[in-house]
């Protein structure tokens, strides 16, 4: 939704060119050139010596984990100063609180790494047991230490305001994730389409349920009036803080309506992000796709639904590998989620275009009011435009490809895995003449795979620049979801709910959202999504 | 974060809001929200289970 700009850029629009310039730059690997390859990649550790090092191939050996590390802070304070100025904001004082929030969110982010916390397999570092949160724990902590700023030195969490930019962050990660999502859908078109569908079923559905069902409950049991229960359904059954303030623009109620609602609505979805994730890996381990629905139908902001989908994502996956074995692919239950919320934030527009028109013609039309068809664009969210250019984009380069290599690449691993067990029997058996037809046999099956090889060698080479163009995009996308976590953290003051005058709007907020927001959203995702499961990488 | 408004004012707005009538436009705006939501669930599920699993 479009907010007021104070300098050339709004955040919405600032989002969309850094994640887009991001993008670009990255196809310089078609090029042989890795520019964005120094970004920090933090891996699961037991020995910190092993845990941090560059993103790019190409990178490795050459810069350590360090340098990459304030290489990448770096870049992140020049290139995010410079985008505070477009935004007319303060750029020393984000220079000073980015400080902070980088390098406290870096610290929660190798912590989280640490085995004990991370590892699916504790066995892989020799250690007795874990808690299995996989590397993406970071942000958990991430959260917590921002929610521990936030609410108990409300001082410093103040004098880190400028920085303190969730909504933008994780604006600017969605816009690249389109890329890495491309690449990620080319080798499952199927299944890409699949979840696309059924989101915007799922969310056209939810619309109109959540709101008729919360619009009825404000107004005539907890007797708001029609300016007060309009932002208030949207805000709470919809996407909060856009929704609401896009819903009083179109009904023109008086500014303080739908800020009073977008506070409660940040508040309530940090308490839906604590929750809702480690509720999905209780209970919905064994339907991914359906949690990764939930988060993005029942969590009310950009920030908090883009990032509990990626924790519910690492959350199954770790259980799931850790239960059964069956380790799924990264990135799909989090698209789940994606998908809806991005959906949902497009529908806000025509959502408001309709309640204006609605408004206007059946319940009260203000004097000079007009319901224009311009409306739709002017609160289009921009960066979900980044976010759907970089997903064809890399989409389309690697359709034609990435299929084929997929497959190939998985004959290939069961060759290898053969040629491994035939290079054990060899070992074991004294016999001459069974050893020569093993080694016959190894000699076959490493033909088998040269020409498999071959048979792929220009598909692979693309897809392989695609995979470096990407490695860097990742690694930077992190980086901007792991400080929307600790941001969140720090803007979210649980004081506001005994705030005196906010408990009305806090009781209807609690009982639609935990009374049937949270189970109606989860029934809608069930329906559309469930049986479907990531595809599975062993 | 920022454009939070004070208590006073919070307070005041709350005080000051009067319930409006229910008029039969907004009975007719929530059934057809609800009744629109259930018909178009049965169709796109089943849009889904036939062509999109």
């Amino acid at each position: 939704m479009e907010e007021k700009k104070k300098g050339i850029l709004n955040e919405d629009w600032l989002a969309f060119w850094l994640a887009s310039v991001l993008v670009l730059v990255s196809l310089f690997a078609f090029a042989g050139i890795d520019l964005l390859g120094w970004a920090i990649k933090v891996e699961e550790w037991i020995d910190f010596s092993k845990a941090l090092g560059p993103a790019g191939k190409a990178y490795k050996g050459v810069i350590s984990g360090g340098a990459s590390l304030v290489i990448t802070y770096v870049v992140l304070t020049v290139l995010l100063s410079i985008g505070i100025a477009l935004l007319g904001g303060n750029v020393k004082r984000f220079i000073i609180g980015f400080f902070f929030v980088y390098w406290l969110s870096i610290v929660c982010w190798i912590a989280g790494h640490y085995a004990y916390f991370a590892a699916t397999d504790p066995s892989k570092y020799n250690i007795p047991w874990s808690l299995k949160l996989t590397g993406e724990g970071g942000f958990i902590f991430a959260l917590i230490l921002g929610l521990i700023v936030g609410n108990l030195f409300p001082g410093f969490a103040n004098s880190l305001n400028e920085a303190l930019r969730a909504e933008f962050y994780i604006k600017t990660a969605i816009g690249i994730m389109g890329a890495i999502l491309g690449l990620k859908a080319a080798s499952a078109l199927g299944m890409a389409s699949v979840i696309l569908f059924n989101g915007f079923c799922a969310i056209i559905v939810a619309y109109l349920i959540f709101w008729g069902l919360v619009y009825y409950m404000a107004r005539r049991w907890f007797k708001f009036n029609r300016e007060w229960a309009a932002p208030l359904a949207s805000g709470i059954s919809i996407c909060g803080v856009s929704a609401a303030i896009a819903t009083g623009g179109a009904i023109r109620a008086r500014p303080v309506v739908p800020i009073m609602v977008s506070s409660l609505v940040v508040i309530f979805a940090v308490v839906e992000l604590i929750i809702l994730p480690f509720l999905a890996r209780e209970f919905l381990w064994q339907e991914p796709m359906v949690a990764g629905a939930w988060m993005g139908l029942t969590v009310k902001t950009d920030g908090g639904a883009f990032a509990s989908g990626a924790i519910v994502d690492a959350l199954i996956r770790g259980k799931t590998e850790a239960l059964t074995g069956i380790k799924y692919e990264p990135g799909w239950i989090f698209l789940a989620a994606a998908t809806t919320k991005l959906f949902i934030d497009i529908f806000i527009s025509i959502w408001a275009f309709v309640l204006a028109y609605v408004w206007c013609a059946m319940i009260e039309c203000k004097p000079g009011e007009r319901v224009s068809w311009a409306e739709i664009w002017n609160r289009f969210p921009k960066f979900v435009l980044a976010y759907a250019l970089s997903f064809v984009l890399f989409l389309i380069i690697s359709a034609p490809h990435a299929p084929k290599v997929q497959s190939v690449e998985n004959k290939m691993k069961l060759v290898e895995a053969k040629i491994k067990l035939l290079e054990k029997e060899a070992n074991a058996t004294t016999d001459l003449a069974v050893k020569e037809k093993i080694m016959k046999e190894i000699e076959s099956q490493k033909a088998q795979v040269n020409s498999l090889k071959a048979e792929i060698k220009d598909s692979a080479d693309i897809v392989n620049k695609l995979r470096t163009a990407t490695a860097g995009l990742d690694a930077l996308r992190l980086i901007f979801f792991l400080v929307t976590f600790f941001a969140i953290g720090a803007i979210t003051n649980f004081k506001k709910l005994w705030a005196e005058g906010l408990g009305k709007l806090a009781v209807v907020y609690f009982v639609a959202l935990f009374g049937f927001i949270i189970w109606i959203g989860l029934l809608i995702a069930y329906l559309f999504f469930h049986g479907l499961k990531p595809p599975v990488i062993q | 974060m920022s454009n939070q408004p004070n208590q006073d004012e919070l307070l005041k707005e709350l005080e000051s809001m009067k319930y409006d009538e229910w008029l039969p436009a907004e009975s007719k705006l929530v059934k057809v929200c609800l009744g629109l939501g259930i018909v178009l669930i049965v169709i796109l599920v089943f849009i889904s289970r036939t062509f999109f699993q």
